[in-house]
C-alpha cells in the first residue's frame, strides 16, 4: 500500500507559494532538493560497499574474477571497512612485493593473517 | 580496421586482437553545428556538419540528393541479445544519421553482484561485459570512419555493480551512461542505501571520464497508470539525481535529463506536454536535455507510434533538446527489428529537417494557459518536495509510497511504489568506513586517506588503470559453450557459402512479416490470416498487429512467421547492369554529329517530371552532351511522335509512361514500335521507354531497345543511346 488517498487540495495547499516570483519559487525548489540530498551524499562519503571495493581493485589492475574473490574473502573476515585497495597495498609494502603479487598470494590463501592484525 | 561500403562488416576482424584494442578517445561528443548551411537549393538554420557516407531521406532525390544532418544528437536503442548482430544494426543506423547508440542490458544484469565476462547471449539486451564492449567500441570506431562522424556508445550504470561497470566504461571508452539510483530503488527493488552509496562512486567515475549521464526519470512516464499526472514528481526525480550528481563531482554539462512528453493522442497531447516541457527547461537551465519519445501508449500500430513520435519531436523543437532519442515504431509489439531502428531514426530526422528554422517564425507564448500551467506544475513539485522533507527525507518518502502514485500531486491515489529502506537486493551490505579507510585509486568518492596529500590518490600504487591503461586486466571467455565463437559458426559458414535468408533481428532468423486485408469480422479475419500464413509456408505464424477497418467489411492484419528457406547467391539471375560510358566520351561522340532526339509522354498521361529530368540541361539531362531534344509535351499520340521524327531526322525517341492502369504503358510501347516499323523508320531509330513501373525487360518485350525505371539519370540514358547508335552505325 502506498500513501493514504487524498483529494487534490492544491488550491489550499499552495497558499504560501502564490506570492512567490518564479525565481523565488525555483530557489525554494532547489533549496528543498539540497536538504533532501544532503544526508544521502553524507552517507556515501562515509560508507562503502562490496561493489565500490571491487571497483577499486579493478582500478588497481585486478581482473573482475580476482576482485570478486578478494572482496568476498575480505567481507567474510570483516575487513572491508579499511578498504580492499588499502589492505592489498599495505600488504604489498609490508612484504616488499608488487601489489599484484600481494593480491595473487591472497587469492592463493596466503597472507590473510597479516590483514587481520 | 577499415570498412568498405560494398563489403559486409567482418566479424572475424572485429574479434581478432581484442585483448590489445584500446579506444581512441574518451568522453561524449556533440555534433558540430553549422550556421546557415547551404545545401542544394536551401540554406538550413538548424544543421550540423554533413556525413561522408549516408542514405538520404527518401525525397532527397527531388532536391539534388542533399542529406542535411540535424543539429542534435540522434539516439537509437539496440537490444537484440547478440552483440555480433547488433554491430550490423549499428552500422545501418549510422548510415541513416544515428550518432548515439544505446545498448540495452540483458534482463537480470542489475541483480548480478559483480561484472560478467565473455560473450554470453542475452535476453532483451546483451550482458554488458568487457569483451562485448570492447568489440562494440572497435566496430563503432570503424563505422564512424566510414560515415565521417563520431558515434557515442552508451549503456547502463545501474544495478548492484554500478561502480564496477562505471570503471569498465571509463576504461573502455564508453561515451554515455544512464545512472540514477532512484531507478534501482523504485524499479529494481535494490536496497536504497546500497543504491545511493554506490551511485556516488559511479557518478564520480563517469564524471571524470567525461561520460554524459542520463537520468532515469522517464521511467515514471512509462510505468505510471496515468502518465500525464506524474509531471510534478518527474521534476522532483530529475532534481534529486541532478543535485546528487553535482554533489558527487559531476559538471552540469555532463548531466542530461531524460525527459518524455507524457501524453499521446487522442489525449490533447501538446496542450498537456508543452507546459511540462517549458517548466522543466526553466527549472533546469544550464543542464542538458535528452528528449525521449513516448513509449507508454505504443501498442501494435507502427503508424500510430510514428505519429506520436513526430509530435514528441515537435515538442523538442518548440522547447529544446540536446539529444533526440528515437523509439522504434515496433517497440510495442516485439523486441525491435533492425530495420525499425532505421525507421525510427528516419521518421525523426525527417521531422527535424521539416521543422528546420521553426523558431525563426513561431514562438511559445509567455502568458496565458501555457505559462499558468507551467507555473502550476512547478508549484506542485515544490509541494511534493515539502512533503518529502516533512516525512523525514527521501528514504522515508519512498517507504511511504510517495513515488509513482498516479494522483496529480497533491492528489494521492494510494498506488505508489513502496520500498523498505532496510530491505531489497543488497540490503545490509553498506559498510561504514574506518578512520583509516583508503582506496589508492583515482575517481574515488568520499573519505580516503590517499586523497589527502597534494598528488594523485594512485601515486602510492604507481598509477591506477585510469592513468595507465596498460594495467587493465582483460578477461576473454569464461564459458566454453555460451560464447560468440559458438554462435558465429553457422552464420559465417552460410555467409561464406553465399546463403541468404530473410531476417529482422539476428543473422538467418528467417522472420518475415506479411500484411493481409481479410474481408471478414475481426475474429474470422484473424483466424483466416493465420491459416493463410501457414499456407504460405510460414512457421509459427503470429498476428502482431490488427486494425478493424469495419466490423463486417474486414480487418487489416500483420502476421509474422518464420520462412524456413534459403537461396544461394550463385543461383540468382541478376538483371544485367551496364556501366555507363564516361561523360566525356559521350559528349565527344554526340556533339559533332548533332543528333536529334524526340521525346514525349505518351497516351493519356499528364506526368512529365521524370522526362524533364532526363532531358533538361539544368537537371543534368542528355542535352548537356549535345543531343538536340524536341520535347513534344504530355499526352502525345504515337503518330505525332513519328511525324516529328520524320520532320527533324531524329535518331532516337524517348517516351515516358507512368500510368500503368490496365497495361496502358505496355500498349503505348508496342504501338510506337509497330507504327515506326509501318513507316519504315524502325531500323534507324533507337526507341527508349522510361517510367516508374518500366523495367528494361518489360520495355524490350514490348519492342523497345531499352527501358529505364526509377532512379535513372540522364547519364544512363545518354550512354545507352550512344552505345545503340554506334551499334547501328557499325551494322
Amino acid at each position: 500500500m502506498g500513501c493514504v488517498e487524498r483529494a487534490d487540495d492544491f488550491a489550499a495547499r499552495r497558499a504560501h507559494l502564490r506570492a512567490l516570483s518564479d525565481a523565488e519559487l525555483h530557489a525554494r525548489f532547489w533549496s528543498l532538493v539540497e536538504r533532501i540530498v544532503a544526508p544521502l551524499i553524507d552517507e556515501a562519503r562515509t560508507h562503502t560497499t562490496p561493489s565500490i571495493e571491487r571497483s577499486v581493485l579493478l582500478r588497481m589492475g585486478f581482473s573482475s574474477v580476482e576482485a570478486r574473490a578478494l572482496v568476498a574473502g575480505m567481507g567474510e573476515r570483516g575487513l572491508l571497512a579499511r578498504g580492499a585497495g588499502r589492505l592489498v597495498l599495505e600488504l604489498a609494502k609490508a612484504r616488499g612485493v608488487s601489489v599484484r603479487e600481494a593480491g595473487l598470494a591472497l587469492l592463493d590463501g596466503r597472507g590473510w593473517e597479516a590483514l587481520a592484525r | 580496421m577499415r570498412l568498405s561500403p560494398d563489403r559486409k562488416l567482418d566479424l572475424r576482424e572485429v574479434l581478432d586482437g581484442l585483448e590489445h584494442y584500446r579506444p581512441r578517445r574518451r568522453g561524449w561528443v556533440w555534433r558540430r553545428r553549422v550556421e546557415s548551411q547551404r545545401l542544394g537549393p536551401f540554406v538550413f538554420r538548424d544543421t550540423s556538419a554533413g556525413l561522408a557516407r549516408s542514405v538520404p531521406l527518401p525525397a532527397a532525390h527531388a532536391f539534388g540528393d542533399i542529406d542535411p544532418q540535424c543539429d542534435v544528437v540522434l539516439t537509437t536503442e539496440i537490444a537484440s541479445g547478440r552483440f555480433e548482430d547488433d554491430l550490423r544494426r549499428m552500422r545501418m543506423a549510422a548510415w541513416h544519421g544515428a550518432d548515439h547508440i544505446m545498448v540495452i542490458r540483458t534482463t537480470g544484469q542489475s541483480h548480478i553482484d559483480g561484472l560478467i565476462e565473455g560473450t554470453p547471449e542475452g535476453v532483451g539486451g546483451i550482458p554488458i561485459t568487457r569483451k562485448q564492449i570492447r568489440a562494440t567500441r572497435k566496430a563503432l570506431d570503424a563505422i564512424e570512419d566510414e560515415v565521417g562522424r563520431p558515434i557515442n556508445f552508451h549503456s547502463y550504470v545501474s544495478g548492484v555493480a554500478g561502480p564496477e561497470i562505471a570503471v569498465l566504461f571509463a576504461e573502455e571508452g564508453v561515451n554515455g551512461a544512464h545512472q540514477d539510483p532512484q531507478y534501482n530503488v523504485l524499479y529494481r527493488g535494490i536496497n536504497m542505501h546500497r543504491s545511493f552509496v554506490d551511485a556516488a562512486e559511479a557518478k564520480r567515475i563517469i564524471a571524470d571520464a567525461g561520460i554524459l549521464q542520463l537520468d532515469g526519470a522517464h521511467n515514471a512516464n512509462a510505468t505510471a497508470k496515468e502518465a500525464w499526472k506524474v509531471t510534478p514528481e518527474l521534476l522532483v526525480q530529475h532534481a534529486i539525481n541532478t543535485a546528487y550528481s553535482r554533489a558527487a563531482g559531476m559538471a552540469p554539462g555532463l548531466i542530461a535529463l531524460s525527459t518524455v512528453p507524457p501524453a499521446a493522442p487522442p489525449a490533447p497531447k501538446l496542450r498537456l506536454d508543452l507546459p511540462y516541457a517549458v517548466a522543466l527547461r526553466a527549472l533546469f537551465r544550464g543542464y542538458r536535455f535528452r528528449a525521449q519519445q513516448n513509449t507508454r501508449y505504443i501498442e501494435a500500430d507502427t503508424m500510430e507510434a510514428t505519429v506520436t513520435h513526430v509530435l514528441d519531436t515537435l515538442v523538442s523543437r518548440l522547447t529544446s533538446a540536446d539529444i533526440q532519442s528515437t523509439i522504434t515504431p515496433d517497440e510495442g509489439r516485439n523486441v525491435p527489428w533492425h530495420y525499425n531502428n532505421v525507421a525510427g531514426v528516419n521518421a525523426t530526422r525527417q521531422t527535424l529537417m521539416g521543422l528546420d528554422g521553426l523558431l525563426e517564425q513561431v514562438e511559445l507564448r509567455g502568458d496565458g494557459s501555457l505559462r499558468d500551467q507551467a507555473r502550476e506544475i512547478t508549484e506542485r513539485a515544490v509541494l511534493f518536495l515539502e512533503e518529502i522533507v516533512e516525512r523525514g527525507g527521501y528514504y522515508a518518502g519512498v517507504a511511504a509510497g510517495a513515488f509513482v502514485d498516479s494522483g496529480y500531486f497533491p492528489e494521492r491515489r494510494g498506488d505508489g511504489i513502496v520500498r523498505d529502506p532496510a530491505g531489497g537486493d543488497g540490503a545490509g551490505t553498506v559498510i561504514r568506513r574506518a578512520a583509516d579507510y583508503g582506496a589508492p585509486v583515482c575517481s574515488h568518492f568520499g573519505d580516503n586517506v590517499y586523497a589527502q596529500g597534494p598528488g594523485k590518490p594512485c601515486d602510492d600504487l604507481g598509477g591506477c588503470t585510469l592513468c595507465d591503461d596498460g594495467k587493465i586486466r582483460y578477461v576473454g571467455e569464461l564459458d566454453a559453450e555460451d560464447n560468440v565463437e559458438r554462435r558465429l559458426a553457422v552464420p559465417l559458414a552460410e555467409r561464406a557459402a553465399g546463403v541468404l535468408r530473410p531476417e529482422v533481428e539476428r543473422h538467418g532468423d528467417g522472420v518475415v512479416c506479411v500484411t493481409l486485408f481479410v474481408p471478414a469480422s475481426p475474429p474470422v479475419a484473424e483466424a483466416a490470416a493465420l491459416a493463410l500464413a501457414t499456407r504460405m509456408g510460414l512457421h509459427a505464424p503470429a498476428v502482431i498487429s490488427r486494425r478493424v477497418m469495419h466490423p463486417a467489411e474486414g480487418s487489416v492484419l500483420e502476421v509474422k512467421g518464420v520462412l524456413d528457406a534459403a537461396v544461394r547467391i550463385d543461383e540468382l539471375t541478376l538483371p544485367a547492369r551496364e556501366e555507363p560510358l564516361p561523360e566525356a566520351e559521350i559528349e565527344a561522340w554526340v556533339r559533332p554529329r548533332g543528333i536529334h532526339v524526340v521525346a514525349a509522354t505518351v497516351g493519356e498521361d499528364e506526368h512529365s517530371v521524370g522526362l524533364h529530368e532526363i532531358l533538361d540541361l539544368k537537371h543534368g539531362g542528355i542535352e548537356k552532351y549535345g543531343f538536340v531534344c524536341h520535347d513534344l509535351g504530355t499526352s502525345v499520340p504515337v503518330e505525332r511522335i513519328l511525324d516529328a521524327v520524320e520532320r527533324t531526322g531524329a535518331r532516337a525517341v524517348l517516351i515516358s509512361t507512368i500510368v500503368t492502369h490496365a497495361g496502358v504503358h505496355a500498349a503505348g510501347m508496342r504501338r510506337l514500335d509497330e507504327s515506326a516499323a509501318a513507316r519504315g523508320l524502325r531500323a534507324r531509330l533507337v526507341l527508349v521507354a522510361g517510367g516508374t513501373q518500366v523495367t528494361d525487360a518489360l520495355a524490350r518485350a514490348c519492342g523497345m531497345d531499352a527501358g529505364f525505371g526509377r532512379g535513372t539519370t540522364g547519364h544512363d540514358v545518354a550512354s545507352c543511346l550512344v552505345r545503340r547508335l554506334r551499334a547501328l552505325e557499325g551494322a
